[in-house]
């Protein structure tokens, strides 16, 4: 099995192999892509970036982030959350918006400051 | 033996028994069956008069493909249910905006219908803007009646609305190694036609225009040929007709009228019936079709599309003037006056046009095609042209006759009625005398009934919006002082000002789309297309109006931009 | 009039190489102006809020809005002077160095550059400008203003969309209007390889089953006013169409990410030359275009892939446009065989350090193990070998060029041989 690595923008295709309990890799560039594989077979995680409303006069929505990864099949969950949420301003980039956002463990943080 | 005859034998050896021709008064009426539209075109075609001694009306079916209907607004409603008007004037293209900018030098009440979102939306934003001197016109024909006296009138109208015009020229290029010997003594016949024209040695040609290929031998020169912004212009007269009392009713279709005793008494339209006094039928490519509800069919109009590109401003050198060699503008083999290559009013390099029969009236549709062989037809003038110069291409739809003339008279069995009728090249130049003239006819019929004075209060003169890019630092300084919007570039490409595009929005023709905009101070209209501009654009026409984001439409009903808000609570607020 | 101001650098744009520049003039002493067209710093990073920003700068992932504020944050603290919605109308060159004049609402000024430091960014390529035919209804845009809407504006340019054009800014933008509930059918590459980062194929198509089709292209839109649907057409290798292979997709947009072109009006109006191959100008190891004391970097210079690198051209670009002193160059050509897209820079100054020279190649095809190879008059200067090499994929490397005696007349080359495994 082949798998594309996500991590950095060399975008590694690893090989796979289960050997037993044990997995083979090959074609991977750094020990990144060995971790994103195992996740990627056992539970498979996105950072997820999308806006939010907001209550600023001049940004209607403001743009924000997971600060860490959340399980793959969670993205729309979370958007459904996001979607019913408004950031208020003034907000500094890094500011957390929502926090631990569906038990994932994950915060909501902004992703860029805004004082109006 | 008869005409009809004549002309039945010749449909005999064509299309067998299908189409028969049948002549009553100056009037040849075709019908039958045929397969496609191009037979049904081609049997139009070998009928019609050349001497224009009689009129074709076309009625045979082509049963693949015939007509398509007329898009109609989805607007109902009774905005003009009732109300009557000394003068309705259906189609607010060049020529309608025209007449009823002429016909409000009169106290008379004037009602402009217009079935699109905006005035110019057809032919009269979709042409090469070129004012032509009227080279191939023949004597006689109204085209060249009415391209003499609206090329005279030029300066004149373009000075009083505020519209940028420049009497370029336009170089008529020879390849043929005998030309010189004998072009020289042509510029008389042109003298006798009225069109200026002069000798040009091919030194001369190249000293004006040093891009053109260099086989040329000689060439003409036909100084009085202009260009101007077409759609600039029909905004400026219909603006001007608004400001002198006219009223201007947009998303108005006219659907039916209602005619007894050859007098039209009402005209039905979508938002309403109106009783008027006269009608003008200026109704482009569906004059025919008016003419037909107005009872008083005597022409038929075949569609010609024509596609023109427009190439960015970097590869304006190329060109200074009109540019074409003999046999290079469409001239020749279709009837319509391809201008070649043309350097625009607002810099850019204009291709085309080229010809293609079509039978939808409404078909903007461009081709592949239809750029290439225009491309490679205008290259052999000018061999610097490059495809990928190309920012952007368009089609129009010309509304010719078979006789390849204007239908310019009063009506002839109705008689509340005048036809500015089958107008297409050259009915840009053209437009402003037949404003005049079509205004006096009317004028004269109402004055059957009543009493019509002039309007002393009538202002010819139109303040365009200005160009802040093209003012000195002076006066550009003064602007922004007065209003700092001025001073805010929205669009990178034309250099067009948020002031610009806020006074585009509050003019006397109501503007609130984002092509609207474009055509009147050309946000969009630059190298990028709208892709950075665009989105600010919707974004000003939103705050101006009042109406939110996804309400703002590209051009007509239908065409939002964007559908809803992407977060649930912005749509609660 | 008064007296027109005079700065040792200006840089027009504030977009990522734009406030890079400023802020390396700046920490050089140089008295800096920076023009910014729009009302906030940031360029098109303030619509990018997806992450993979700034992982070769700072060694983690920030969305673009992130990477551009931690520079907006140090630009505010700095000494850098800033316009922002101001406009420049026009350059020319005068005794002092470059003549600007500056439109905002304010009025129209002039001023004087001694250096010159164009970061204005890249424009799309359009629908017109791939010669899509048919009408013009609503619902056609390119991925960066269908980005702009969604992520600036709030609000859904589409519903159901066909993208054409396998460029990353159409691949997140698959994901990002499939996240917000959009339908996106598939995306359309003409090419037979796709055009962006293979990771943004994974992330942003594989992970939310968006098919890919490449050879096919789209040529022709239907609709009056709003889009109702496209014509998708396979193409053979030489990208033209394949007749009897048309199919018509129902769709309400077409979003296109078919290209980016560099933009360098202002440049031509100071008749610089450019690179046919990149779109930019020519310039030099450090940013100097073909006229003296006039700098480009970033997207302008060429299309780049990672913001971080825009950066790194940015910096260079105003640390040099802060200690130009209208000094001769001694020029040399970098010439690259016909197996890159493009190279930059495309000269050496000798009169500078050439020590460390930071070049940057796209190759022309896709290639397996290949060696590079950098010789100055048939002799290796410097060998690289990739595992593998990929148009879209743009490579960095640091050259030093003092190993071999070098002048005018030498002759630098550059190849890409693929190597066996």
């Amino acid at each position: 099995m082949n798998i594309v690595c996500i991590v950095c923008p060399n975008g590694c295709c690893i090989e796979v192999n289960r050997n037993g309990d044990q997995l083979e890799m090959s074609g991977n560039l750094c020990e990144r892509g060995r971790k994103f594989v195992e996740a990627e077979l056992t539970n498979p995680t996105r950072s997820l970036t999308t806006t939010m409303r907001s209550n600023s006069e001049i940004m209607p929505v403001i743009p924000v982030r997971t600060d860490g990864e959340i399980p793959k099949d969670m993205m729309f969950d979370v958007m459904a959350v996001i979607n019913q949420g408004c950031v208020k301003v003034p907000v500094k980039c890094g500011d957390i918006v929502v926090k631990d956002i569906l038990g994932t463990g994950c915060n909501m943080i902004a992703t860029c400051s805004v004082n109006i | 033996m008869h005409i009809v005859d004549q002309l039945n034998r010749k449909l005999d050896a064509r299309f067998g028994d299908k189409v028969r021709a049948q002549q009553e008064g100056d009037v040849v009426t075709l019908t039958g069956h045929v397969d496609t539209w191009m037979e049904k075109v081609e049997a139009g075609r070998m009928c019609a008069s050349k001497q224009r001694s009689y009129y074709i009306v076309n009625d045979i079916v082509s049963e693949k493909e015939d007509i398509l209907p007329m898009r109609v607004p989805p607007i109902k409603d009774t905005l003009l249910e009732g109300k009557h008007y000394d003068a309705v004037i259906i189609g607010a293209g060049i020529v309608g905006s025209a007449i009823a900018r002429e016909l409000a030098r009169y106290n008379i009440s004037i009602l402009l219908l217009e079935k699109e979102h905006d005035v110019a939306m057809q032919a009269s934003s979709r042409n090469d803007g070129m004012v032509h001197p009227g080279i191939d016109l023949k004597k006689g024909t109204q085209k060249q009646k009415y391209n003499k006296l609206g090329n005279e009138m030029y300066d004149k109208v373009c000075e009083e609305l505020g519209v940028p015009f420049q009497r370029v020229g336009q170089y008529l290029g020879f390849v043929q190694k005998g030309a010189k010997y004998v072009l020289p003594l042509t510029p008389v016949h042109w003298h006798k036609m009225g069109v200026p024209c002069k000798y040009v040695s091919r030194k001369e040609l190249l000293e004006k225009e040093p891009h053109l290929n260099k086989e040329v031998v000689c060439g003409l020169s036909f100084p009085s040929a202009g260009i101007v912004c077409p759609y600039n212009l029909t905004i400026a007269y219909a603006e001007n007709a608004v400001d002198n009392g006219v009223k201007l009713s947009l998303d108005t279709a006219v659907l039916n009228m209602n005619v007894q005793n050859g007098v039209i008494t009402s005209v039905v339209t979508n938002r309403g019936t109106i009783y008027p006094g006269v009608v003008i039928n200026a109704a482009g490519v569906f004059s025919d079709e008016v003419a037909q509800m107005a009872n008083d069919r005597f022409f038929s109009i075949h569609p010609r599309k024509g596609t023109n590109a427009i190439l960015d401003k970097k590869a304006a050198y190329q060109v200074q003037t009109i540019a074409s060699f003999l046999g290079t503008a469409s001239t020749k083999t279709t009837h319509s006056k391809g201008g070649g290559v043309v350097s625009t009013i607002d810099g850019n390099l204009l291709i085309g046009p080229d010809a293609v029969e079509t039978n939808d009236k409404e078909d903007y549709a461009t081709t592949k095609e239809s750029v290439a062989s225009t491309f490679a037809k205008q290259g052999i003038a000018s061999p610097l042209l490059k495809i990928p110069d190309i920012i952007t291409y368009f089609t129009g739809v010309r509304a010719p006759t078979y006789e390849e003339d204007f239908v310019i008279t009063k009506g002839r069995k109705t008689k509340n009625l005048v036809h500015a009728a089958g107008i297409q090249s050259p009915g840009l130049t053209a437009a402003p005398a037949i404003g005049v003239s079509v205004a006096k006819m009317a004028v004269e019929l109402l004055g059957e009934s009543k009493e019509v004075t002039l309007n002393k209060n009538f202002n010819p003169i139109r303040k365009a919006i200005p160009r802040t890019a093209e003012l000195s630092i002076e006066e550009r300084n003064q602007l922004i002082k007065q209003n700092p919007d001025y001073g805010v570039i929205v669009c990178r490409c034309e250099e067009v000002s948020r002031g610009e595009i806020i006074d585009a929005l509050h003019r006397s023709v109501p503007c609130d789309t984002v092509d609207g905009v474009k055509r009147r101070v050309r946000p969009g209209m630059g190298r990028c297309q709208g892709g950075f501009c665009g989105p600010l654009v919707t974004g000003i026409i939103a705050k101006e109006k009042g109406i939110s984001i996804d309400e703002v439409l590209k051009s007509g009903y239908g065409s939002e931009l964007v559908y809803n808000p992407t977060k649930e609570a912005l749509q609660n607020e | 009039m008064n007296k027109e101001k005079l700065y040792d650098v200006v840089v027009i744009g504030g977009g990522p190489a734009g406030l890079a520049a400023a802020l390396s003039a700046d920490e050089k002493g140089a008295s800096v102006l920076l023009i910014e067209r729009e009302a906030r710093l940031g360029g098109i990073l303030k619509q990018c809020i997806h992450d993979g920003f700034g992982l070769v700068r700072f060694g983690k992932k920030m969305a673009g809005p992130e990477y551009a504020q931690t520079f907006i944050d140090k630009i505010e603290k700095s000494k850098v002077h800033i316009s922002l919605l101001t406009f420049a109308t026009s350059i020319e060159k005068c005794d002092d160095g470059v003549r600007l004049t500056l439109v905002n609402c304010d009025g129209v000024e002039t001023i004087i550059a001694k250096s010159l430091v164009l970061s204005t960014g890249c424009r799309e390529r359009t629908a017109r400008q791939i010669a899509i035919h048919g009408t013009r209804p609503a619902g056609v845009y390119t991925a960066g203003s269908a980005q702009y809407y969604t992520n600036v504006l709030g609000y859904m340019p589409t519903k159901k969309c066909v993208i054409l054009g396998s460029g990353d800014i159409g691949l997140i933008m698959a994901r990002r209007l499939t996240l917000e509930g959009a339908t996106v059918i598939g995306v359309y590459e003409a090419k037979p390889t796709p055009s962006g980062l293979t990771r943004n194929i994974h992330q942003c198509l594989h992970d939310f089953n968006i098919p890919l089709y490449t050879s096919q292209t789209v040529t022709r839109v239907f609709g009056k006013e709003r889009l109702e649907a496209v014509e998708v057409t396979m193409v053979d290798e030489n990208m033209c169409p394949i007749k009897g292979t048309s199919k018509i997709i129902e769709c309400d947009s077409l979003i296109l990410s078919v290209g980016l072109i560099p933009e360098n009006e202002l440049a031509e109006s100071l008749n610089v030359a450019c690179d046919n191959r990149t779109k930019g100008p020519v310039c030099d190891q450090n940013y100097m275009t073909m006229q003296d004391g006039i700098f480009v970097c970033g997207n302008a210079l060429h299309v780049n892939d990672l913001v971080d690198y825009v950066s790194e051209s940015g910096e260079g670009a105003g640390k040099s446009a802060a200690q130009y002193q209208n000094e001769k160059r001694r020029l040399v050509e970098i010439n690259p065989d016909n197996s890159f897209l493009y190279v930059v820079p495309q000269r050496l100054n000798l009169e500078k350090p050439i020590d460390s020279v930071v070049m940057f190649f796209r190759s022309n095809i896709e290639r397996g193990k290949t060696k590079l190879s950098v010789t100055v008059d048939d002799k290796e200067v410097y060998t690289k070998i990739y595992r593998a090499l990929r148009p879209p994929e743009m490579e960095r490397i640091s050259i030093d060029f003092t190993k071999l005696p070098i002048d005018e007349k030498s002759v630098i080359k550059l190849s890409l041989k693929e190597v066996s495994k």
